[in-house]
């Protein structure tokens, strides 16, 4: 089901890039064909985490990434009663409604034998628990390896080791997987086409602080996650460049959506069909940044590839004490010029969740008006319509309040 | 009245207690009040796991003045955003993050052991103590001595018919999680001379034997409900039981942190931990030991390290036989009346099977 799905969504997409070749069809040909390779039979599938894992060390082995976060979260926004039947197969199985919608879409979809086969399933500590359980079950199921890249809470240099030596152990099994070696020169150039790709994705943050904002702000979450999955290919430098051409040639042809407040978006966006993007346009509002989309991390440094990946990871804002995370927010704010702040808390999500109060005082601080705003990411169960609406309208009138006001 | 020692609170079974006796200060393991569990909801997520939301109530309530120090450990998610608000709202003296890996791998227990001397160091700096090979390795003793009495009553509780309640046993063990050593292991053996006393004579098979499964139960309510169903709880497989008293530490080690890494990581099942299988496995490794008709498996809500593995231990348990009721909880147990009538069946079920 889920192959066909692809193969639906790439032959579409390949279809009207011919028309109009948009560097998002370009990225959604890229992403589907990625996911498709997953079900050839010859292919090495590594499991992964495109958000927290290192992705430079699985192209250099040029083993198939798949995410079975991603892979089967792109179902809601086309089928989202399909994902339904999907997640009640989870449930009959024992597994609660209180879980995250992503795990429980993941969990059916392997029960209902829509998943490709895995040759090694990796994920890394410090996405969240919901990732790792549910990757050592489906390994479980497999009967494969679950490894887990396990990353402090302490950035130091003994955590710097520590991952570092375990990317080593990773690369080495890696190497059992894919057949051959690995080539330190083709992970320097992995390393090197990553930090290309870092310095295009700034440009284009750079850009973005233009106002009024030049792209479509709801795709950020799923450009900074999804977009990972091409770390340490040229594919991801290209991608970003033509994001980048498409945004100043908007803004050439007058083309920019009209706006009047401007929004920083925190935690997830939800992958399964809202009102929230036609809400937010219609009161002139845009996404203009989202926290997952900073950019978090230093260049890695190719003459010690394990432990820039290491210091990647142990960087990442949901990595560490808060602090880590407030500050990247607050650089946000600062640097965006945002009016306001909204968190998507999708209600299983305890880790980013957990941390509402601190973001809203801190905010506060800066005299920003925050807004939590519950909901789902994948199941339409648990999405309040008209609540959603409610709150975003009475958002976006305290923002225009605060204006009017003249803080 | 304030004890002389200076309190530190702790919050999981990986934090390490020899270290903070070491440094002449007493452990304490912090319980929730559930009456105050509300008072967290506007600082912590709503759907948080209770026992986290219970425990900065505490905080938030001023209820952990007495407090010089609170020990997180990297347990969970819930965990470790809990350490971001208490230290922001709540401000105990010494608030520290023991940073435990998930692995246990000897990269791990090697990384661990480095965050352990971390630790005692953090604690020799704020208390103005020196912690000693000589005092690391006598609470190193002193634990292990209390851990080996609690250890010899659940080696007594495998008799069948079960010797001592299983109520009787956990309030034992919850009890001296909240009492200097020196004081539960003069309590240990007077309580192991009388379940000496108890150990059956053979023939009498006893009622129906329950293992409690799941993460952390502070107060007996489930204990006392199977009990009063008429079947007898001869093990607990918890984070306040036996993983907090199973496994010694290494008392000749020439490197105590390393010795304490190994129980600690190495030993040490839980959830948190990788390792589904070895979880399974150890699970019908008790089964067996203690004669086990069924298992309870109950988890607090909210908690994903246990509400993942659930459906999964279930399946495997059930496929080898052994019956599983598996129940949610609120960590307060004021849902134990709903609760009667699932234990109930689940215990006369098991009566059914034995006859």
């Amino acid at each position: 089901m889920l192959k066909n799905f692809y193969e639906q969504m790439k032959e579409a997409a390949e279809k009207e890039f011919q028309r109009r070749p948009r560097a998002w069809l370009m990225y959604t040909i890229q992403l589907t064909s990625t996911l498709l390779k997953a079900f050839e039979d010859d292919a090495k599938v590594v499991w992964t985490t495109y958000y927290a894992f290192p992705m430079e060390l699985l192209a250099a082995f040029d083993v198939v990434p798949f995410d079975f976060e991603i892979a089967c979260n792109l179902l809601p926004g086309a089928d989202p009663k399909g994902c339904v039947d999907i997640m009640t197969k989870a449930e009959a199985k024992g597994y609660s409604l209180d879980l995250c919608s992503f795990h429980r879409l993941a969990l059916g979809s392997y029960f209902l034998g829509y998943f490709p086969k895995a040759d090694l399933l990796l994920t890394s500590s410090y996405f969240c628990d919901g990732k790792t359980k549910t990757n050592q079950i489906l390994a479980q199921y497999y009967g494969k390896e679950a490894m887990m890249l396990d990353v402090p809470n302490e950035l130091s240099k003994e955590s710097v080791a520590y991952v570092s030596k375990q990317l080593q152990g990773i690369a080495g099994k890696l190497e059992e997987i894919s057949g051959h070696k690995l080539d330190l020169d083709r992970l320097q150039e992995c390393i090197r086409a990553s930090n290309r790709a870092r310095a295009a994705y700034g440009r284009l943050a750079e850009l973005w602080k233009t106002k009024p904002f030049p792209w479509d702000g709801s795709r950020l979450c799923n450009l900074s996650i999804i977009g990972n999955m091409f770390s340490g290919t040229p594919f991801q430098e290209q991608l970003y460049q033509k994001i980048l051409e498409e945004c100043e040639q908007r803004m050439v042809e007058g083309k920019v959506a009209p706006e009047e407040f401007r929004v920083l978006w925190l935690a997830w966006f939800p992958a399964q069909r809202t009102n929230i993007n036609e809400i937010l346009r219609k009161h002139n509002t845009s996404i203009v940044m989202s926290e997952l989309a900073r950019v978090y991390w230093d260049e890695v440094d190719e003459k010690h590839p394990f432990e820039g990946m290491a210091l990647r990871c142990l960087k990442n804002p949901y990595v560490g004490p808060v602090e880590q995370r407030l500050a990247g927010v607050l650089q946000l704010v600062d640097e965006y010029k945002v009016d306001g702040a909204i968190h998507f808390s999708t209600t299983a999500c305890r880790h980013a969740n957990a941390s509402f109060r601190l973001i809203k005082d801190a905010l506060a601080k800066r005299n920003i008006p925050f807004l939590v705003l519950d909901g789902d990411m994948s199941d339409e169960r648990g999405y309040p319509v008209e609540r959603t609406a409610s709150l975003l309208e009475s958002f976006v009138e305290l923002m225009s309040s605060k204006e009017i006001g003249g803080e | 009245m304030k004890n002389a020692k200076p309190q530190i609170g702790w919050l999981c079974a990986f934090a390490p207690e020899e270290i903070v006796m070491a440094a002449g200060l007493l452990p304490l393991r912090l319980s929730g009040d559930p009456k105050e569990l509300s008072t967290a909801d506007a600082y912590i997520y709503a759907n948080s796991c209770p026992y986290v939301k219970s425990i900065l109530a505490l905080g938030l309530n001023g209820k952990a003045k007495h407090l010089d120090g609170l020990v997180f450990v990297r347990s969970c998610d819930g965990m470790r955003r809990m350490y971001d608000v208490w230290k922001s709202y709540v401000g105990t003296r010494f608030v520290y993050m023991l940073e435990v890996p998930k692995n246990k791998d000897e990269a791990a227990v090697e990384y661990f052991a480095g965050q352990l001397r971390k630790f005692a160091h953090a604690l020799e700096q704020e208390f103005r103590v020196d912690i000693t090979p000589a005092s690391l390795n006598q609470a190193i003793r002193m634990t292990n001595k209390a851990r080996r009495l609690m250890q010899r009553i659940y080696q007594i509780q495998r008799n069948v018919p079960l010797p001592l309640p299983g109520s009787e046993v956990f309030q034992l063990g919850l009890d001296g999680l909240g009492m200097t050593k020196e004081a539960f292991i003069l309590r240990l053996e007077e309580y192991c001379k009388k379940a000496e006393s108890r150990v059956p004579q053979r023939g009498d098979k006893g009622k129906a034997r329950v293992l409690i499964s799941g993460n952390v139960i502070d107060r007996p309510e489930l204990f006392r409900l199977i009990e009063a169903a008429g079947a007898d709880v001869v093990a607990a497989d918890l984070c306040t039981a036996r993983r907090h008293f199973d496994h010694l530490v290494d008392e000749n080690s020439g490197d105590p942190y390393l010795a304490l890494a190994h129980r600690y990581l190495g030993e040490l099942s839980c959830a948190r931990m990788t390792g589904l299988e070895e979880r399974l496995n150890e699970m019908e490794e008790l089964v067996k030991a203690y004669a086990v008709d069924g298992v309870v498996y109950t988890s607090v809500k909210f908690c994903d390290q246990h509400l993942f593995d659930a459906p999964y231990l279930v399946e495997k348990l059930k496929d080898e036989g052994v019956p599983v009721l598996f129940l949610e909880n609120d960590y307060t147990w004021g849902n134990i009346g709903q609760l009667k009538t699932r234990v109930e069946a689940f215990v006369e079920m098991l009566e059914t099977r034995r006859r």
